[in-house]
């Protein structure tokens, strides 16, 4: 059953800077003036990168039809990758009139003799929300009779967006599954990644820094994760939220379950990511390991400068506007400046009151309506660069200045310091790129 | 080869029926395709299109929630949504489908569109994501359109054609059809006709609405047409639709394209039609060049043997092109039935899913499908030739022609070209 209280408990987290004002992305979309994904697909954001677990999609055709093998959250584990596995009911007519709980208790039995996983998280959809299948029973019995945790998860799509879907599948993790086996030793510098998703590979770049320091991930939600470990996460010391604002209900509620506490950080640009790990070890705050950080990150950054080097003969100097949305409204600013860029402008129309409040930091315009700003300030400035959604590529064209698309789907990771040096490549290479000068050339024949 | 049927489906190959119709609606001009149901529909497929196509992708969503899925019969976040969207763009036409969820609520949209009668013009049509597939959702958007705007016709003109797609042809394969009418004399309208919208070109497109396309008086006026072309199983019926528009319409319909006999076929009906005895001398040529290709292709193809998995239509259409070049057609699979004798093409017929796929594949040595072959054939060591929805891993997808004398030769051209290279 989809839980109400909890729903509404999550759109008004106490501790979310927002709280007080409404935002967009907690508010009931709008009809014909929505874009952005729904709950489930928060949902599996959140939980898809467990690839170790079997993520079965009750459902119609289009949830999972159209989404799987889209999530670019490479995994380091060996066996079977379920993450890039689209598992489906595929639940058709005849279902909806007599009920699909038999069609899903079939399909778990069937994974759980097949695929060996170490969970089976079973997701709910609109359609199957509506026709009242009675999932939790079913999962409830098939853990009981196999052992592997078999976890309901109630985001169907139509119980609001994307970012209330990850919070619901934060919360289901922790009903369901953390707490529920004891390591055999506690680290004493333990922490977990919350909401770090090793999109293209993001928390590889910074995690060895950490291991080295002393720092031990003990799981993540849920980039590069494993059940076991989640599983264990309540013994770790300290929560780290990573760019996600979705997932401070779960931290606090372990806070209060568990007493462990959370700091919130970024891993994008060379300064955040100093600050991140600084960040951590000071909430230790033992002082070896800060001396061990420090002589990391310095380390970290002089090779960095040195790396970065050949890019900044071209880039120095060099005039970028930024229009993208949430948290990459300042994070990509951030590191366009530490490459050596100034950022003119960057849009604020996607992003949360928090996310505005720390752009002010980074950028001297916030464009509300990019669309309608953008061009102009791109003459006013002598802008050289637009880093943008596709949708602004014409506005580019139009001034012949050098495109950056931030919104693709990108391929390889713009985190942390090694991150830098791809961002500063792919930038370079766009104010090399010749195609801005000569694409939008007028054809002969014009007027 | 045993196969362990399995109560649920592994990594799918069926696409779901509101995406055939979102598809469709963006072949109409100033089109706003409007998904009935929660946001998440409209998000993942306009994700799935913008990536194929890399190009802005017009749809709105009437946001469906917990709420208005009970206390509302449709009506409402109907009207909602066509008040929000007019606010900002003028579309000449909205074209509202449903999901899943808004058909198993049982939402009267016909009625709902009753009521914006005087607001919008607007074409509904049902397409639950339960039942159907992408090939159904775009022919229920063909029908939809037939029925809903097209008017009556007492006369009709010889040299106009209505041509009706099927959901797997490119957009440019659109346009060699038009093109081809166009030396013929004919003027043809393509309905939905992605060749104008779909086709990859650069233009003032804020993705706000669709591009460009047949407009709404362009279909009104389709029962003025002498003759309606229909290319595939899935759109037939919506030939003989039109047709009731109009008893003097001729209606003259072809599974396939691709290859030469289909391409013969295709010339010897419209030469009968329209009287020419013989068609300009690019096309001879390009029959002759096609003749020469198969000979080309012959050896390299008569010793491949392919695996196929796409759209039944287009399935269908590949395999007998291939076939007919000595093309051993080792298996095909399939998402959904087709109304096809895929038995003469092929041993080995299934529906099944990419997991199907994956065991089936060792016996083969090429495979012709989507982008989710792409890992498969990796894996296995297989040469992979991306055809059908999605393909994230090419651009150009929408300038890929199979059809006529033309396209089949590069088709036969690219299989055997991959094999051979893989081979060295």
């Amino acid at each position: 059953m989809v839980n109400k209280k909890l729903i509404h408990e999550l759109l008004h987290e106490n501790n979310c800077s927002h709280s007080d004002k409404k935002k967009s992305s907690c508010d009931k979309p709008k009809p014909g003036a929505t874009s952005g994904g729904c709950a489930f697909e928060g949902a599996q954001i959140a939980l898809f990168p467990y690839a170790d677990a079997v993520h079965l999609v009750h459902a119609p055709a289009t949830c999972i039809g159209a989404s799987w093998e889209t999530r670019e959250t490479p995994t380091s584990f060996k066996g079977f990758n379920n993450t890039k596995t689209g598992y489906c009911t595929q639940v058709v007519a005849n279902d909806i009139i007599f009920g699909g709980t038999q069609k899903l208790e079939d399909a778990i039995a069937y994974l759980l003799e097949h695929k060996d996983p170490q969970a089976v998280f079973v997701y709910e959809t609109c359609v199957t929300a509506m026709i009242g299948d009675d999932m939790d029973n079913v999962c409830a019995r098939m853990q009981k009779r196999s052992g592997v945790p078999v976890v309901p998860v109630h985001a169907p799509g139509f119980v609001g967006s994307k970012n209330l879907g990850s919070r619901l599948a934060g919360e289901t993790v922790l009903e369901y599954l953390i707490g529920t086996k004891e390591p055999e030793q506690i680290h004493p510098y333990g922490i977990n990644l919350i909401g770090e998703y090793n999109v293209t590979g993001d928390m590889w770049q910074y995690t060895p820094l950490l291991e080295e320091i002393g720092i031990k991930v003990v799981s993540t939600l849920a980039g590069d994760g494993r059940i076991e470990n989640i599983r264990q996460a309540h013994r770790a010391k300290l929560n780290v939220i990573v760019c996600a604002k979705s997932l401070e209900s779960l931290t606090r509620k372990m806070q209060e379950r568990y007493g462990i506490p959370y700091i919130s950080i970024s891993f994008y640009g060379m300064r955040d990511t100093t600050n991140a790990i600084m960040s951590i070890v000071n909430a230790f705050g033992d002082e070896k390991l800060i001396a061990k950080a420090k002589e990391v990150t310095a380390r970290e950054e002089k090779l960095l400068q040195k790396r970065l080097q050949p890019y900044r003969k071209v880039l120095q100097g060099k005039k970028a506007i930024l229009n993208t949305g949430g948290n990459k409204s300042w994070s990509i600013a951030s590191a366009l400046q530490d490459i050596g860029m100034e950022v003119v402008a960057t849009s604020i129309r996607k992003a949360t009151l928090e996310d505005i409040e720390i752009a002010k930091q980074y950028v001297p315009v916030l464009m509300k309506v990019p669309a309608n700003e953008q061009a102009k300030l791109i003459d006013e400035h002598g802008v050289d660069i637009l880093l943008a959604g596709g949708r602004s590529l014409y506005t580019a064209i139009k001034k012949k200045i050098a495109f950056v698309d931030v919104n693709q789907e990108k391929e390889i990771s713009y985190g942390a310091y090694e991150g830098l040096v791809n961002l500063a490549k792919d930038v370079c290479d766009a104010v090399n790129n010749k195609v801005f000068q000569t694409v939008g050339k007028d054809a002969p024949w014009s007027e | 080869m045993e196969r362990i049927e399995k109560p649920l489906t592994l990594n799918p190959i069926k696409l779901s029926q509101p995406m055939g119709a979102m598809l469709a609606f963006l072949g109409v001009k100033n089109c706003m395709p409007l998904m009935h149901g929660a946001q998440g529909c409209a998000s993942f497929s306009k994700v799935f299109f913008t990536r194929h196509f890399c190009d802005p992708i017009a749809v709105q969503t009437t946001a469906v929630n917990d709420i208005t899925a009970v206390i509302d019969g449709g009506e409402r976040s109907i009207s909602e949504a066509i008040e929000n969207i007019t606010k900002k763009v003028t579309p000449d036409l909205v074209g509202l489908f449903t999901t899943g969820m808004t058909e198993t609520k049982g939402d009267d949209i016909k009625g709902a569109t009753y009521l914006l009668r005087d607001k919008q013009k607007i074409a509904y049509v049902h397409t639950p994501d339960f039942e159907g597939s992408f090939e159904s959702g775009w022919a229920a958007v063909q029908q939809a359109l037939i029925k809903q705007l097209v008017h009556q016709s007492k006369y009709s003109d010889k040299s106009k054609v209505a041509l009706l797609p099927n959901v797997s042809m490119t957009p440019y394969e659109v346009e060699c059809v038009k093109n081809a009418l166009a030396q013929l004399g004919l003027e043809c309208f393509a309905l939905p006709d992605l060749s104008t919208s779909l086709d990859g070109h650069l233009g003032l497109k804020q993705g706000a609405l669709s591009s460009d396309g047949i407009s709404t008086q362009e279909i009104e006026k389709l029962g003025e047409c002498g003759l309606v072309l229909t290319v595939g199983a899935s759109v037939k019926s919506g030939g003989e639709l039109l047709r009731k528009k109009c008893t003097k319409m001729q209606h003259l319909h072809f599974d396939s394209l691709s290859g030469l006999e289909a391409s013969d076929l295709f010339y010897k009906q419209l030469l009968d039609y329209t009287g020419h005895k013989k068609p300009p001398r690019s096309v001879i040529h390009w029959r002759k060049r096609l003749q020469d290709a198969m000979l080309d292709t012959h050896f390299v193809l008569g010793s491949t043997k392919l695996a196929l998995s796409l759209e039944p239509d287009q399935s269908y259409a590949l395999a007998g092109a291939l076939q007919e070049a000595g093309g051993n057609i080792e298996t095909i699979v399939l998402g959904q039935k087709g109304e096809y004798d895929f038995d003469a093409l092929s041993k080995n017929v299934r529906i099944g899913d990419f997991e199907d796929i994956e065991a089936l594949l060792p016996k083969a040595d090429a495979f012709i499908g989507n982008y989710h072959g792409h890992r498969l054939c990796k894996n296995a060591g297989k040469v992979h030739i991306l055809r059908g929805f999605p393909n994230y891993e090419e651009v150009g997808n929408q300038l890929k022609s199979d059809i006529l004398y033309e396209g089949s030769a590069r088709l036969l051209f690219e299989v055997a070209n991959s094999v051979k290279l893989a081979a060295h």
